[in-house]
């Protein structure tokens, strides 16, 4: 099939940014708000029309899909390695081609209300029309080097858009946080890189996920060299999951995460919900057979238990948050851990690969509901110009387009059938099922917590008391209406997406049949959550504040997200800056250059010190000069010889 | 011998020619015009300087007593040229301060006959000659040195030359007969046959090289120079610091490489740590000078220093590096002096300080002290450069590499005591700095002619090919 | 006039244009013209080293050989590959950046500019050479006139700071020069005629013993200038006391004179040494890129900031050509460019700054994003690449150097790679907290409230230098295999010694 015109999925958002970057002083904002969102609307079209063509007409042959390539050399390492740049279709890129397009488009439209009167609007624009050309890069990588490439403009990207109030001095820290904390874990990815490079000769993914029994290709001989134990390919893998767990925010390289929600909110919705952070789920997607044959999986075991702690470690945290955007972005975090949980436990063959269609299908899904979240967390701050719960409440009846769609995407993620969560959630419980108890209930008690603060969350906001507020809220412009009706259109349509037909791990479509027991366990988990919030928080009372009390010790380190964020700033603050830089400057200072200007002094020192030899006295000049024959005569007469 | 075999001596016959036309001159100028007499002996030495150029084949006199041959007529041709500088430098020192007093015409005879010596020293084929001509060379610098009898630190100085000298010649002349005494001869030709390594040819070199070391300011043998130099007038200071310097060099060379050749094993390790010593205190002490004349002095110090890396070697490559680099040092030390000399003459100033500021007043004369700095710091691409390169490499041909080391040590605190004077005059502000002047036109002459040396000699490689050539004749 | 001496001749004939010149306008025009001139040559030899080496295998084009010191066997011999070639493009670059940001010297303006011209010479020369005697002569012509640049232009405490540099480099040169006489009087171990010529030299198998002896000695004479650790404390004071364009001058091109001679006469004359002594200079340069990274952590002044990231961006450089191998040889040239254009750009935007708001210390400035626009992003674009952001020079630099490094087998070499990389963690950290704390937040001083804006000389020098490093970012390709090309027969020639 030919693949050439996708190039322009890419390519369009990047020509628009150039457009706006260059020109921003000149080009008017409003103009410039109408070209993101022409531009994003060809870029999603032409997607989609890709996913019709893959999916529908030319991308199965004899039951499989194909992987279909289009490279050109980047730069030569050496005679094998080399970075290549290209397009890889295959039905994960094709399927998120889809989600970030869609999610970007909504996120357009929606911010050229949200943005509306900013200074730096057409800024606002350039930058995001960067982020999607980045995240389409990474989406469409043909090798590691690429992708890592675009992995590092996806984070710059999201630098420059968290840090976007750049006056605001906790946004900038934010920014700042968030691109150490991930190019810390890109350092990891990075070392997986060259480890690979080094010992699998290449960094293309075809050739490393090329599974033929036949008995050459890495798969099977990735025993050949080991450290400490471990194949070193079972090292590069761990290591090249560091970096996505960094982007995704998985525990401990989490922390980033809920300080990014000081970007504005479309930006978190865009970035960090629907498409940045499902990179790691995604690279990990990307490089499924080898986590799952190198070394029977170790690593993704690893993968699996990282998961799954994490989604329990986010939700527990999720539960107490006030910041609204905080707790979804915590929501967000758990949610990753969940997909990342079904990739860990997921087979590769057929239904064996449950957990993979799962994980890729809960992705789809989740970007579609939780972007409708933020969006209507954004609506919400928009109205009331705060983050805060305590700023809220009784808003149904002043935003109820807001409310209606909020309501949904909450029972989406709350997996109350038929919403589009639902459906997800189930595959990945059933696929956890199958391959490991234990991951089964912490997903199940996740579950429950998830449907709990989420409807903490809308009762919240809706219902409960009545804030008193300066000026009445109302509910948003058509312009940040529509996206949240489109979203909320997708989750509750996405669930019934066959996704077992499209996108498995072997590429070969299978029947996914509902397991009824399981899905009641899920469901009823869900519905739990639900009363309990409605039991807590529908009307006003101290009920919360009781059970919290209840808690004692552990709801304050829970509300202080354990203190994680204070345990890095002492090592950074404390180890690293004062303990470490701090020193070495001084050091500097005093020893290395302190040696080079002493051997400077010394020698002027010395010539102080041998000045009484020119005494200026004329028989002490006669008395050197013949001691001094003396003395050579007598060295080369007696001793030399 | 015939008439014409005396063409031989052509240059030191020309010289005394000249010696007399000025005691001529001396009687029948008339004396409200002395200041001519300036004029006619600077004419008349510079049509020597000029006929020496004529070539001249080698040959002896007097039974080999005295000996020529195209190196040593090279020889003496860079001498004259330093020689001619010096004079065009102190033109008008002794225009001002001598011709007054009326004594014109002595400095030239004396400096003249010191030439001289140096003619039949360099040329010198036993070591009576080589004393004679040492001797004469010496004594009339001693009066040179105590010229201006007004000032008390002048005949200090002269004083202290006279007596230092008389000391160094002493002990030389001690060497010599202790030589004499081992081969039974004074002629080079016949000792180096019969010259062999014994307790009493050590000695006998060692009181010798001690003579010589003097008038190269070696250590242990330098103590006068600061004194002397600081005293004398700065053309006589120039003087003594090139020409003598130069001269007494270059004859040690004949002698180790030739005479002195069965010794080479001893004199090779005497060579290694005088020249060491001599090195590290000319640095260190040229460290700390504020006084101009002190601290061009100490330099001059370690620049002989590094003469002897050549003269380690005893081959024609050292030869000839050492040759090329005295040529340079000569033009180099006599931009640096003619500065000097310039300044004080017109300012009576002298030390480091009050040549602050001097860029953006006199630019010309610090941009020549400049390079002469950067020459005799070993800065390309000016002369001096090629002329340590040169030096380090003949020693390094010999595998010495620790010395060329401790030698490029050296130079590197040379650099930093001569960039002291390079900020005092560009970076450093003053408040009275020297205000701007016009030199005359001889001491301009004079700077323009070591100027264009510093510039040429190094880039313009023939030159350097062409010592190299001459070199051999002592290593056939 | 053969078309590489015209990179002498025309600096020089600029230079006695300069000297019958009168007053800043004059002064500043005629050395524009001249580097133009330059620059054009530049472009010029570029496309016409490409046409050449279509047909022309050789190690070195357009080579000339005159006999200069006979019996010394010196030759003025000259000649070019990929890199000395892509050098060469470097410095015409940077000097024209560097006079169109020293627009408006006012003090000495003539001097200034010779000053500048005569650098430029030296390190042109320095480029074309393949003669030893030659290479060094302009190797410390091109040192020397530091002194008076930031002796006499120079703020702060800058007599003690050009001293200080000047005694290190030209001491480090003393030390050279003693490796390069022992490289010369061993160029005859093959029986053949003693040589200047490194060509000549390479095929010569110098005994083990003197490479031993000569390589720390060659090695750490360049590399002094490279900021080796621990001899870098030259350039953290003479950056900060260096007027603007002098440290674009001599961060942008005069450091890459000290990497460029450890590859074209340490590693490739004295190979056997290199494998002897690689371990521990690894270990030094290793701790630059680490220490240099670290040490600039906690500085506030922009000027020792920057000199510090030099100092582990330029360790990079060594780290790299101790590998002996090709990737990261090569990535070892490219970060040179890279990091000379880079650093160049930023000491063009930290002069801009400082010649506004009259300081350099970050805890001073702030929120500049707002009262000087162009100058703050064009500083966040120089900050990005200089953490190796994709897309910059900087990022296949490093990735050359880390892919070329992990190519060693032996697990020390290996370590040292991954602390060496673990760097870029570090930069990240370093950049940003000076865009966090400069350029971002809220105006911290009312009277930035209205500088004047940037001027048409300003942007043309940013111009000048963010252009190629972004082309080197995004199409590295006929760059890398350039270079790569051009270090292909000299890692041969070093892997036939072994």
């Amino acid at each position: 099939m030919n693949i050439t015109y996708i190039l322009f999925i890419p390519f369009i958002p990047l020509a628009v940014f150039l457009l706006l970057g260059i020109f921003n002083q000149q080009i008017k904002p409003a103009v410039s708000g109408y070209i993101g969102v022409l531009g994003l609307s060809i870029s999603a079209a032409l997607s989609y029309y890709a996913a019709y063509q893959y999916f529908f007409v030319s991308g199965k042959v004899d039951g499989v899909y194909q992987t279909f390539v289009e490279k050109t050399v980047w730069m030569n390492f050496t005679d094998t390695l080399h970075i290549d740049m290209g397009i890889l279709i295959d039905p994960i890129s094709v399927m998120m081609l889809i989600v970030v397009t869609t999610v970007s488009l909504m996120v357009h439209i929606y911010s050229r209300g949200y943005m509306k009167g900013d200074d730096g609007y057409t800024k606002f624009f350039a930058f995001l029309a960067l982020f999607s050309f980045s995240m389409l890069g990474l989406v469409l990588a043909t090798n590691l080097f690429q992708i890592y490439i675009f992995w590092e403009l996806v984070g710059v990207s999201s630098y420059l858009l968290i840090g976007y109030y750049y006056t605001k001095t906790s946004a900038v820290a934010a920014a700042k946080k968030a691109f150490i904390v991930t190019r810390f874990a890109d350092l990891g990815f990075l070392i997986g890189i060259l480890i690979v490079g080094y010992y699998a000769g290449t960094f293309d993914f075809q050739t490393l996920n090329a599974v033929n029994p036949e008995g050459e290709g890495l798969l099977l001989n990735w025993g050949a060299s080991s450290f400490m134990g471990l194949s070193v390919i079972t090292w590069a893998l761990l290591l090249i999951f560091m970096g996505g767990a960094g982007k995704s925010a998985m525990f401990p390289l989490h922390i980033w995460l809920p300080d990014a929600m000081e970007g504005p909110t479309p930006v978190s919705a865009l970035i960090h919900a629907a498409t940045m952070v499902v990179a790691g789920v995604y690279l990990v997607a990307r490089l499924f057979p080898m986590y799952y044959f190198v070394e029977d999986g170790f690593a993704l075991n690893i993968v699996a238990y990282v998961g799954a702690f994490s989604s329990l470690f986010a939700a527990i945290i999720a539960v107490t948050q006030t910041d609204i955007k905080r707790v979804l972005a915590f929501s967000t975090m758990s949610q990753i851990g969940y997909m990342m949980l079904a990739l860990g436990v997921s087979g590769y063959d057929g239904h064996e690969g449950v957990g993979y269609m799962a994980s890729m299908f809960h992705l789809f899904t989740h970007a579609m509901f939780k972007a409708l979240l933020f969006l209507g967390a954004g609506s919400v701050i928009h109205a009331v110009h705060s983050n805060y719960l305590k700023d809220m409440g009784g808003l149904r009846k002043y935003m109820p387009i807001t409310n209606i769609t909020f309501l949904i995407a909450a029972l989406a993620i709350a997996g109350v059938p038929p919403f589009a969560g639902f459906w997800s959630k189930d595959e990945i419980l059933v696929a956890a099922f199958e391959k490991n108890q234990l991951l089964y209930f912490v997903g199940l008690f996740v579950a429950l917590l998830t449907a709990f603060y989420m409807f903490r969350l809308y009762f919240g906001i809706f219902w409960g008391k009545e804030t008193k507020y300066e000026h009445t809220p109302h509910e948003s412009p058509m312009s940040m209406a529509f996206p949240l009706l489109f979203l909320a259109f997708m989750s509750v349509v996405a669930g019934f997406i066959p996704f077992s037909e499209f996108v498995t791990a072997d590429k070969v479509a299978f029947e996914a049949h509902l397991n009824l027991p399981l899905a009641a366990a899920a469901v009823g988990t869900g519905l739990t959550g639900i009363i309990l919030a409605w039991v807590f928080y529908k009307k006003e009372n101290d009920l919360a504040e009781r059970f919290a009390n209840g808690f004692g010790m552990f709801y304050k380190w829970t509300y202080h997200k354990f203190y994680f964020d204070e345990i890095y700033m002492f090592v950074t603050k404390k180890i690293i800056f004062d303990r470490v830089s701090a020193p070495i400057a001084k050091f500097d200072k005093k020893y290395v250059d302190g040696t080079m200007e002493g051997i400077g002094n010394k020698t002027v020192i010395i010539s102080e010190k041998i000045k009484g030899l020119q005494s200026g006295r004329l028989q002490d000049y006669a008395i050197f000069f013949v001691s001094g024959v003396v003395v050579v005569a007598l060295v080369f007469i007696y001793l030399w010889t | 011998m015939n008439l014409n075999s005396f063409i031989a001596m052509r240059q030191e016959i020309f010289l005394l020619t000249i010696l007399l036309l000025l005691i001529v001159g001396e009687i029948f100028i008339h004396k409200d015009k002395k200041g001519s007499i300036i004029h006619l002996a600077l004419f008349l030495f510079g049509i020597h300087t000029i006929i020496g150029f004529f070539a001249i084949e080698e040959s002896s006199l007097f039974g080999g007593m005295f000996r020529t041959n195209t190196l040593i007529h090279f020889f003496k041709n860079v001498l004259n040229v330093g020689v001619l500088i010096v004079l065009l430098q102190s033109a008008d020192w002794i225009q001002e301060k001598m011709i007054p007093l009326n004594k014109g015409t002595e400095f030239f005879m004396l400096l003249f006959s010191s030439l001289l010596g140096m003619y039949f020293m360099i040329s010198a084929g036993d070591f009576l000659m080589f004393y004679i001509g040492l001797e004469l060379s010496t004594l009339p610098v001693a009066a040179l040195v105590a010229w201006e009898t007004s000032k008390r630190i002048s005949s200090e100085a002269g004083v202290k030359f006279i007596l230092s000298a008389g000391l160094a010649s002493g002990v030389s002349l001690f060497g010599i007969s202790l030589l004499y005494a081992a081969t039974g001869s004074i002629y080079f030709a016949d000792i180096i046959g019969v010259l062999t390594t014994t307790n009493l040819t050590i000695l006998g070199f060692v009181l010798f090289f001690a003579g010589l070391g003097f008038k190269i300011s070696l250590v242990p043998f330098h103590f006068w120079t600061a004194d002397v130099y600081e005293g004398a007038p700065i053309g006589v200071a120039s003087y003594l610091s090139v020409i003598s310097k130069g001269a007494a060099a270059f004859i040690l060379m004949i002698l180790l490489f030739t005479v002195l050749k069965p010794l080479i094993h001893v004199w090779e390790n005497i060579v290694y740590v005088i020249a060491l010593a001599t090195m590290f205190i000319g640095n260190l002490f040229a460290l700390r000078q504020q006084n101009m004349k002190r601290f061009l002095a100490f330099s001059s110090i370690a620049q002989a220093g590094f003469i002897l890396l050549g003269l380690i070697t005893g081959t024609q490559l050292g030869t000839a590096t050492v040759v090329y680099f005295i040529m340079v040092y000569i033009f180099t030390n006599l931009a640096a002096f003619g500065v000097v000399q310039a300044i004080s003459s017109q300012t009576g100033k002298e030390n480091r300080d009050d040549y602050n500021g001097l860029y953006r007043t006199n630019p010309n004369l610090s941009l020549v002290m400049m390079l002469a700095l950067f020459s005799l710091a070993g800065i390309p691409p000016v002369a001096g450069f090629f002329g340590k390169f040169f030096l380090f490499a003949a020693a390094a041909s010999k595998g010495y590499y620790l010395l060329v080391f401790l030698a490029v040590v050296n130079v590197t605190i040379s650099l930093y005591y001569y960039l002291l004077v390079v900020r005092a005059m560009f970076i450093r502000k003053s408040e009275n700095p020297i205000p701007f002047f016009k030199s005359k036109i001889y001491m301009r002459l004079g700077l323009i002619i070591t100027v264009l040396g510093i510039l040429v000699l190094g880039l313009y490689s023939p030159l350097y090919d062409y010592i190299f050539e001459l070199s051999n004749v002592f290593n056939k | 006039m053969d078309i590489l001496s015209l990179f002498v001749i025309v600096p020089v004939l600029t230079l006695l244009a300069l000297v019958l010149s009168k007053g800043l306008k004059q002064a500043r025009i005629i050395s524009m013209i001249g580097s133009f001139i330059q620059l054009g040559m530049a472009i010029n030899l570029l496309f016409a080293y490409f046409k050449e080496r279509a047909v022309n295998k050789s190690i070195m084009l357009f080579t000339q050989d005159t006999v200069w010191f006979k019996n010394f066997n010196v030759h003025y011999a000259i000649g070019v590959d990929g890199i000395s070639v892509a050098l060469l493009l470097l410095t015409s670059i940077v000097v024209l950046a560097g006079v169109f940001i020293s627009w408006k010297t006012d003090d000495l303006p003539k001097e200034f500019f010779i000053s500048l011209l005569v650098l430029a010479t030296g390190v042109y020369g320095f480029f074309i050479s393949i003669d030893l005697f030659t290479m060094f002569v302009f190797y410390e012509i091109a040192v020397i006139p530091m002194y008076l640049l930031i002796g006499i232009w120079g703020s702060g405490p800058k007599e003690y700071s050009a001293m200080k540099l000047t005694l290190m480099l030209m001491g480090a040169s003393a030390v050279l020069l003693v490796g390069v006489l022992g490289i010369y009087f061993n160029s005859n171990a093959d029986g053949g005629a003693l040589t200047f010529n490194i060509l000549e030299i390479a095929k010569v198998h110098i005994p083990f013993e003197a490479q031993k002896l000569f390589f720390p000695l060659t090695f750490i004479g360049f590399a002094v200038l490279g900021a080796l650790f621990p001899f870098h404390t030259w350039s953290p004071d003479g950056h900060a006391s260096a007027p603007t364009a002098v440290s674009m001058l001599h961060a942008g091109v005069l450091m890459k004179l000290g990497g460029y001679g450890v590859f074209r006469i340490a590693m490739f004359l004295l190979p056997l040494g290199a494998i002897e002594w690689s371990w521990f200079f690894i270990i030094l340069s290793a701790t630059g890129v680490i220490y240099g990274a670290f040490g600039a952590l906690k500085q506030t002044d922009l000027k020792y900031i920057n000199a510090y990231s030099s100092v582990s961006h330029l360790g990079m450089v060594l780290f790299a050509l101790l590998m002996l191998n090709k990737t990261a040889w090569n990535g070892a040239i490219l970060q040179s460019l890279s990091h000379g254009f880079m650093t160049a750009l930023f000491f063009a935007l930290i002069g801009m700054i400082y010649g506004r708001t009259h300081t350099r210390d970050i805890t001073k400035l702030g929120g500049l994003l707002k009262v000087m626009p162009f100058i703050s992003v064009i500083y966040v674009i120089a900050g990005l690449a200089s953490l190796g952001l994709p897309g910059f020079s900087g990022f296949i630099a490093e990735m050359n150097i880390f892919v070329g490094a992990f190519q060693h087998e032996e697990m020390f070499y290996r370590v040292a790679t991954v602390i060496s990389v673990s760097a870029i963690v570090v930069t990240a950290v370093y950049i940003l907290r000076v865009l966090g704390i400069m350029l971002m937040g809220e105006v911290k001083n009312e009277e930035f409230l209205d500088l004047p804006k940037v001027t048409w000389f300003e942007v043309t020098g940013i111009m000048l230098l963010l252009i190629p490093m972004m082309g080197m970012g995004v199409a590295p390709l006929w760059l890398s295999d350039m270079t790569m090309e051009s270090v292909q027969p000299f890692i041969q020639g070093v892997l036939n010694h072994l």
